[in-house]
């Protein structure tokens, strides 16, 4: 693990690395590094994108950007450290610029992390090829995993006044 | 069998194949549908009381909302429902089409399956024991038999207030009414 | 030939799950293939943020009905993380048997839906009732026949109650001696080696690629298991083996499936003879009501049936999680793998390959 922070201390500039326990790697970049410093992981041999997730961090008025990637096995049926490791890598974004770039061209399988999270948190992402609804049926006044989404006060007023049936 | 009721059979046939031919339709509304492979197979064999799944909705005349009601699934719930044949009886199976249940605060399903389309009878718990369904079952029968499983009337009659709650949660449906 | 789209689901005798797929089909050929879920979207990781962290249990076993084992078990492995909380020894032995007669279960679910598909009623039918033999002991151990929640942050629930490895070892062979028949009705049958054979193929570029895990990358050759990789609960404790195929196609999975089965079941009796005979099964934690954990984010996995399962989970100090998200196995393989393997298959093949890659709607939609 410390020989690839190495490795990518000298690569780039500018990068926050730390270790928190063994075999996670926590990077921290800004929103320009991403797409390079993802296809550099690729390169190196980590070309399992296990998940792309998005952090409201609503006092700060930024979304955190989170993509974990790991490696498969280089061979059939030997066990090596590198694939016990999992590379954490956040980036920001600002609250009210929700633009990004779509990182489909790097891992094919982001495809789908992308729309959720642009339905969920209404981040765009520049250069994706079908950016439409992948879950909800009706249009939310605001994505609803937004922290200021108050779901229980939406529930409340959505379904607390339908009116039962009278008659028979 | 009621031996008792043998006339009153005899009279009204339709009634007796209503009963003891329950065809479901298979629709896996929610999680509740992993307690119907065990209940059609050998170990429970819902074919002892004439439950049987039917893979259209027009062979149907049972439907068992089986679990929490996404709205995207109430869309195709209600369009499975009106393609159904008269007469149809509706079963919520588990708690979440009563009240919501464990996802009484979630933002994407709904609470109250009743207001929607009419529910004949409900079976409570998460997840509900193949043998609740059985007594569900031999409930509707006893409904059927006195007449008081008569949802889809109550869905002709109340047409207009059902699809006003429709179209409150989803938007303006686009199908026509069913009923003008 | 005229192109026609064609709706596969939600409402459909070959779909299990409720789950839809859009067709272009040219005749009996299919074009084109689009995912569409959401039916069972109920927006577990908002629910979860309004809810405190022993609140969740009985909410993040309903993401995966078909499993629900492994997501009490990944919850509660983010939430040790997170508190830095340790497992006694035996809690981890009794972690593996229970997860592992999970495994058996899933896998038997997998099989009656995959024979009831391809019409082998009789299998179908077999399949169903050994995994009641299972259910019935979850029942005994934890009062519930679906949803457990017996992993719990520091342990499990409760100890085995008496005698219970006896049945259970009663039990895995009443289900193991049946492995013959199966073999002979199923897995040697003509027909199902030419309805599976060489259908939705999968090979390691692709499955690579698309990011395929568990039993759809191990049916291309790679021993890619968390257990193994980095081992959780007691699976470093005893001799395993992780099962292979080389071919990549439905027949491949299936048979991974299977091996993994029985090696599952193996595992089991490895567990239990091993298992400490005294000890606690789970460290005390602080009072829930209460319960804060400290600021940080985690990432966790673990092997699921279908495959690598993982969580993010971040804390900010309170009482109820900041944020959580689950990575489902069947994420990938129900939205990008099979979008892209069903182009140029049978329309009649659609859920034999869907349920080859064992794809569980409720996982994708959470």
């Amino acid at each position: 693990m410390n020989d690839l922070k190495q490795k990518i201390e000298m690569a780039f500039d500018s990068i926050d690395i730390n270790i928190p326990e063994d075999n996670r790697m926590i990077i921290n970049i800004s929103k320009d590094g991403v797409i390079s410093i993802l296809s550099y992981l690729k390169n190196a041999g980590y070309e399992h994108l296990a998940l792309i997730s998005c952090v409201d961090l609503i006092n700060e008025n930024e979304f955190e950007l989170v993509y974990i990637v790991s490696a498969y096995m280089k061979r059939d049926d030997e066990f090596h450290d590198r694939e016990k490791q999992n590379i954490i890598i956040k980036t920001r974004i600002s609250r009210k610029k929700t633009r990004f770039m779509t990182v489909i061209n790097i891992f094919e399988n982001a495809e789908p992390y992308e729309r959720e999270i642009y339905e969920l948190f209404g981040i765009n992402f520049q250069g994706h090829p079908r950016l439409k609804p992948l879950f909800l049926e009706i249009e939310y006044e605001m994505p609803p995993f937004r922290k200021n989404f108050d779901t229980r006060k939406f529930v409340d007023d959505m379904f607390g006044n339908i009116p039962e049936i009278e008659g028979h | 069998m009621d031996r008792n009721k043998l006339i009153k059979w005899i009279k009204t046939p339709a009634k007796m194949g209503n009963k003891y031919s329950l065809h479901a339709v298979y629709f896996c509304t929610g999680c509740g549908i992993i307690e119907i492979p065990p209940t059609i197979t050998t170990r429970w064999d819902a074919e002892r009381f004439g439950v049987t799944p039917a893979a259209t909705p027009r062979q149907a005349n049972l439907f068992l909302i089986t679990g929490y009601v996404s709205l995207k699934t109430l869309k195709s719930i209600i369009r499975t429902y009106e393609q159904m044949p008269e007469p149809k009886y509706t079963v919520g199976f588990g708690s979440c089409p009563i009240n919501g249940g464990m996802y009484w605060d979630s933002y994407n399903t709904i609470k109250h399956l009743d207001k929607y389309i009419p529910v004949d009878g409900w079976i409570a718990g998460c997840m509900p024991r193949p043998e609740a369904i059985f007594i569900a079952v031999t409930h509707l029968w006893k409904m059927i038999d006195n007449d008081m499983a008569d949802g889809y009337k109550k869905y002709r009659n109340n047409y207009d207030q059902y699809r006003a709650n429709q179209e409150k949660v989803l938007g303006s449906l686009d199908w026509p009414p069913l009923f003008k | 030939m005229r192109e026609l789209e064609l709706y596969y689901g939600p409402q459909h005798l070959g779909m299990v799950g409720n789950f839809s797929i859009t067709l272009n089909v040219e005749g009996d050929r299919i074009k084109k293939a689009t995912a569409n879920p959401g039916y069972l979207h109920r927006g577990f990781e908002k629910l979860m943020e309004c809810r405190t962290w022993m609140q969740n249990f009985p909410l993040v076993c309903r993401i995966n009905v078909v499993e629900p084992d492994h997501i009490e078990l990944i919850y509660s492995m983010g939430v040790e993380k997170l508190a830095g909380i340790e497992v006694p020894e035996k809690g981890k032995y009794i972690r593996s048997i229970y997860l592992e007669l999970a495994r058996v279960a899933s896998h038997l679910f997998g099989l009656w839906a995959y024979s009831n598909m391809l019409g082998f009623d009789t299998v179908a039918n077999w399949a169903m009732y050994h995994r009641d033999l299972i259910l019935d002991l979850f029942e005994e151990l934890t009062g519930a026949r679906v949803y457990h929640i017996y992993i719990r942050p520091g342990g499990v629930r409760r100890d085995f109650p008496d005698g219970f490895e006896d049945k259970i070892i009663e039990t895995l062979h009443t289900i193991g001696g049946k492995i013959p028949d199966y073999n002979s009705t199923f897995f040697d049958n003509r027909l199902f080696k030419k309805r599976t054979k060489g259908i939705g193929k999968l090979d390691r570029e692709n499955a690579k690629k698309m990011g395929a895990v568990g039993h759809a990358i191990r049916a291309t050759g790679m021993k890619y298991d968390i257990r193994k990789i980095e081992p959780y609960a007691a699976y470093d404790q005893v001799e395993w083996d992780v099962p292979t195929r080389k071919g990549g196609d439905a027949y491949s999975r299936l048979l991974t499936i299977r091996d993994e089965m029985i090696e599952s079941v193996h595992m089991i009796f490895k567990l239990i003879n091993k298992m400490p005979k005294k000890g606690t099964v789970y460290t005390k934690t602080p009072n829930p009501f209460k319960w804060k954990i400290p600021e940080g984010d985690a990432y966790v996995r673990c092997e699921s049936s279908r495959g690598e399962l993982g969580l993010y989970i971040v804390s900010d100090g309170g009482k109820k999680p900041y944020r959580a998200h689950f990575r489902t196995p069947s994420y990938s393989h129900g939205l990008t793998i099979l979008e892209n393997i069903l182009a140029g298959e049978d329309i009649a093949d659609v859920g034999n390959i869907m349920m080859s890659l064992y794809v569980v709607a409720p996982e994708i939609d959470r």
